[in-house]
């Protein structure tokens, strides 16, 4: 008759597996067990006091950390697939595809439109050229800047006023953004509606009523400089420009055939589409006006 | 009667593996002198940190594309609690908008940066280079200790400090992500946000 198995929980300090994630004490033997592994275990200075260690040296949190990376590496995957049925990131990398002299150039398009002469978009097999290359084409870099650079100059403008509260800064920027929203939603719907056949894309048409936060910020600029005399004219100079551009711009976009050969609008179809320039280009002085005029006191 | 039991010789999770000490293991060994030293373990390089932050201090000198390859936090994190403190110090507590406009910069950048490259870039990356650049800023926010910075000469100081910083971000990722002709348009996001932390250090 075997001895009774008494379970001795046998760890001895210099001897102990480092894979061994527990202590074996399935069996009496676990004494023969530790004896066993005397010698061998007398070999190597063992740092058991880590058993820490040897939990991160067992296959199994291997595993389980393998595990835990590939399953944050799907995640990301997942995201990325995703993310791009939502934002169209590569159509969006086409709008950001700008320089510095680009930027300039539109800046001043954008201030003095009226000696430009050829407003027309160049085509390369199909396809729009970047906006790095060709003056005309919308870029979405000069309104995202535009957009943020105009919120923090009424921060500004409040902050001198003594009116400044962060959360009036997040107030502006939803009522910009609403605004935006709405005209980019009523323009859609009025070329819907007159069934203009043109190839302006949703993205075309938030860059293009992008465009009017630059005249935006210059007046309330000028107004924190100057006052209220400079803030008028600053911002009457800059409707007109705003003016004048969307409707050379838009034109060559909405009435595009007509417009092409340069003949004089005529007909009920092209004359609606010639209100609906004139429409749209006029909205961006009011509104210019609407998102400044509490801004400067 | 029982049977004698067989002596357990093998491993809890593999079948019969006879363990020897010589097999290579995939742990950092298990004993004290081979564990590598705590700041390599925590991938926290002195020599790379102190490279990083001259070549922010050096505005003019060109920067070297692949010092950002290894992104490093810990920087960043010492650089954002010192302007913390150093606020702290003019009496201004104002650890949450440090963070919050700092968590909201680096995320614009980042999206604006992976649109107007070629290569994308990590948002790592992003808050690195972001983070090391804040170093003018503590100077900035220093100096407000002593000097108030609401007159000309703290106007001045402010602009300078400004594109100080933004021209070394913008340097460093231009060259690590080779965008050509767009220094400017990479420097003004990183000035606005740099001019969001001034405004905090100034009023």
């Amino acid at each position: 008759m075997p001895a009774s198995k008494r379970r001795i929980p046998v760890s001895p300090p210099g001897m102990a597996d480092p894979h061994q994630l527990f202590d074996d004490t399935s069996s009496a033997q676990s004494r023969g067990f530790g004896a066993q592994r005397g010698p061998g275990g007398l070999g190597y200075p063992a740092a058991a006091a880590s058993p820490q260690e040897a939990f991160l040296a067992d296959p199994v949190s291997n595993m389980a950390m393998a595990y835990g990376s590939s399953l944050a590496a799907q995640g990301k995957e997942l995201v990325d697939k995703n993310i791009d049925r939502f934002i169209p990131v590569t159509k969006l990398k086409y709008y950001f595809a700008v320089d510095t002299m680009y930027v300039g150039k539109k800046l001043g398009l954008l201030f003095f439109p009226y000696l430009h002469q050829d407003w027309e978009v160049q085509y390369q097999q199909d396809t729009p050229v970047a906006p790095r290359f060709d003056i005309n084409a919308p870029d979405l870099y000069i309104p995202a800047m535009a957009f943020i650079t105009y919120i923090l100059v009424a921060g500004l403008a409040l902050g001198t006023q003594d009116r400044f509260s962060p959360d009036l800064l997040g107030l502006q920027a939803s009522s910009a953004l609403a605004w935006l929203t709405l005209e980019v939603l009523a323009i859609l719907l009025s070329l819907y509606l007159l069934t203009v056949n043109t190839d302006l894309t949703t993205i075309d048409l938030v860059a293009f009523l992008g465009y009017k936060y630059v005249g935006m910020i210059g007046g309330v600029l000028m107004g924190l400089l100057f006052g209220k005399i400079g803030y008028y004219l600053v911002l009457g100079w800059c409707c007109v420009s705003i003016f004048v551009f969307m409707i050379r711009t838009l034109r060559l976009k909405i009435l595009a055939e007509a417009a092409a050969q340069g003949v004089p609008v005529r007909g009920a179809r092209n004359q609606l589409r010639m209100y609906l320039t004139m429409a749209v280009a006029a909205a961006q002085p009011l509104l210019m006006y609407w998102l400044t005029f509490h801004l400067v006191r | 009667m029982m049977q004698p039991q067989q002596p357990y010789t093998g491993q809890i999770f593999h079948p019969t593996q006879t363990y020897t000490p010589t097999t290579s293991q995939p742990f950092y060994g298990n004993n004290f002198e081979d564990e590598p030293p705590l700041l390599e373990e925590l991938g926290i390089n002195f020599d790379h940190i102190w490279q990083k932050t001259l070549t922010v201090l050096h505005p003019l000198k060109v920067a070297d594309g692949s010092i950002m390859n290894e992104t490093d936090l810990a920087g960043p994190m010492v650089f954002c609690l010192a302007f913390g403190a150093t606020l702290l110090l003019a009496g201004k507590i104002q650890f949450g908008y440090v963070y919050g406009i700092s968590a909201i910069g680096c995320l614009g950048m980042f999206c604006l940066l992976n649109l107007m490259s070629m290569t994308g870039v990590s948002f790592g990356c992003v808050a690195s280079v972001l983070g090391y650049c804040l170093l003018p800023m503590i100077l900035l926010s220093s100096f407000a200790v002593i000097f108030s910075l609401q007159g000309m000469v703290g106007i001045i100081l402010t602009a300078g400090i400004i594109g100080w910083c933004s021209f070394s971000a913008s340097k460093i990722f231009i060259s690590a992500l080779a965008m050509e002709g767009q220094q400017l348009l990479v420097a003004y996001p990183c000035a606005l946000l740099y001019g969001v932390f001034a405004l905090i250090s100034v009023f």
